[in-house]
């Protein structure tokens, strides 16, 4: 009988005081911390021995932090609490009045959210290229995880149809899809994708109706544009 | 205080949910008692005021496991800063290891998480606990807890071996929760 291993509740709870102090080191804390992961009672009673041990804290007196801390733990936490969109877009360089008040209109969906909402972050470009009539402008929000596309001018040529693509450095060119008709479209950006947004170039080619068969461009290039962060 | 309570817990309740005006109400509720809490850990104002940062960036990030914890929300937020103060100053030591802080790991939450059994009342008791201990073991509880040190400081600065010093300390704390649930 002597050679049972068998934990006495006594060890247990003291195991969780220990571990409620941050006591235990290498191999022991391993342990007790995928306990306290696993078994309800002992984290139960890991929150018990912390319930016990905040009393440390009862005679520490509050200390104001200084307003300047507040304010850097808000901007950490909201980065776009400050600047609104439509000074984000007064702010963008290379994009004429007139385009801007496009953006401002293709935007105008995450202008009127709630207040309280978190808007995330919003690139834009203005897509061209130097043989093509076609212009675009696009938007991408990252709190709605779609672009937004104003076409400024040109058209597919007779007979194709525009595709768009991400391209990403070192990567394959990522179809988005193919644009419907139409002047203003708004087409999901994979969520996969969000992570490195800032570094997406936007792409329009001119595929064959359906898109591009095999997945990737055929075509030519009609526009481009490297998005910015507003 | 009860009252307190349920305005703390109704505000944490709303940051779960994402509301920034509640999370800002929070934090000019109990800003003062945590950067308290980790100044006392970290001694100068440019590392708690950061340590202090660190923890409403988790308070805002685990503001829905609060429920699962069974904490009461005062011991949440300020064992949140309390551990992200002592991480903070063992990183400069070596053979640095972060600190397990309640409901950014804790088990599997229930639907109807019961409370911690320790009733405020019986927490109050443990400094005069404390006082009852041996001095030593006192001393070594708390600076466990406010010092963050671990067994190997510990028989460092009693100048013990390391399993003379657990055994001690366990002691300790069996009397001390002897004393508290008297």
């Amino acid at each position: 009988m002597s050679d049972t291993p068998i934990t006495p509740p006594e060890d247990d709870n003291l195991l969780a005081a220990e571990v409620a102090l941050g006591l235990l080191e290498g191999e022991d804390r391993v342990a007790a911390r995928a306990r306290l992961l696993q078994d309800r009672d002992f984290a139960r009673t890991v929150a018990d021995w912390q319930e016990r041990f905040v009393a440390l804290t009862d005679d520490i007196a509050p200390v104001a932090p200084s307003t300047k801390t507040r304010k850097a733990l808000m901007s950490r936490l909201f980065p776009t609490r400050h600047v609104p969109l439509m000074q984000r877009l007064w702010l963008w360089q290379g994009i004429s009045v007139a385009a801007l008040a496009t953006v401002a209109f293709l935007a105008l969906p995450m202008l009127r959210e709630a207040p309280t909402q978190v808007p995330g972050e919003v690139y834009a470009t203005r897509m061209a290229a130097e043989d093509s009539a076609l212009e675009m402008l696009a938007v991408m929000d990252m709190s709605r995880g779609d672009i937004a596309l104003r076409r400024v001018s040109g058209n597919a040529p007779e007979g194709r149809v525009l595709e768009l693509w991400a391209i990403l450095p070192d990567r394959a060119p990522i179809s988005l899809g193919v644009l419907p008709e139409g002047d203003v479209n708004r087409v999901a950006l994979p969520a996969e994708l969000a992570p490195e947004a800032a570094q997406i170039t936007l792409a329009i080619t001119d595929e064959p109706p359906g898109g591009a068969p095999e997945g990737a461009p055929t075509g030519g290039i009609m526009a481009l544009g490297a998005v910015a962060e507003l | 205080m009860n009252s307190d309570r349920e305005e703390i817990e109704r505000l944490i309740g709303q940051v779960a949910l994402g509301d920034r005006a509640a999370f800002e109400t929070l934090y000019d509720r109990v800003s003062a008692k945590l950067f308290g809490v980790c100044l006392r850990v970290l001694d100068t104002r440019a590392a708690a005021e950061d340590a202090m940062q660190d923890s409403f960036v988790k308070i805002w990030n685990n503001s829905d496991r609060y429920q699962a914890n069974g904490l009461s929300p005062m011991t949440w937020l300020i064992t949140i800063a309390r551990n992200t103060a002592i991480d903070r100053l063992r990183a400069t030591r070596k053979g640095h290891q972060d600190i397990d802080t309640p409901g950014l790991e804790l088990a599997a939450p229930g639907p109807n998480p019961e409370q911690s059994a320790v009733a405020a009342s019986e927490a109050k008791r443990l400094t005069g606990c404390l006082d009852d201990l041996e001095a030593d073991r006192g001393a070594a509880v708390r600076g466990a807890y406010l010092d963050g040190d671990s067994y190997a400081d510990l028989a460092q600065r009693f100048n013990v071996p390391l399993n003379t010093m657990r055994t001690w300390l366990r002691r300790g704390l069996m009397s001390l929760r002897e004393c508290m649930s008297a």
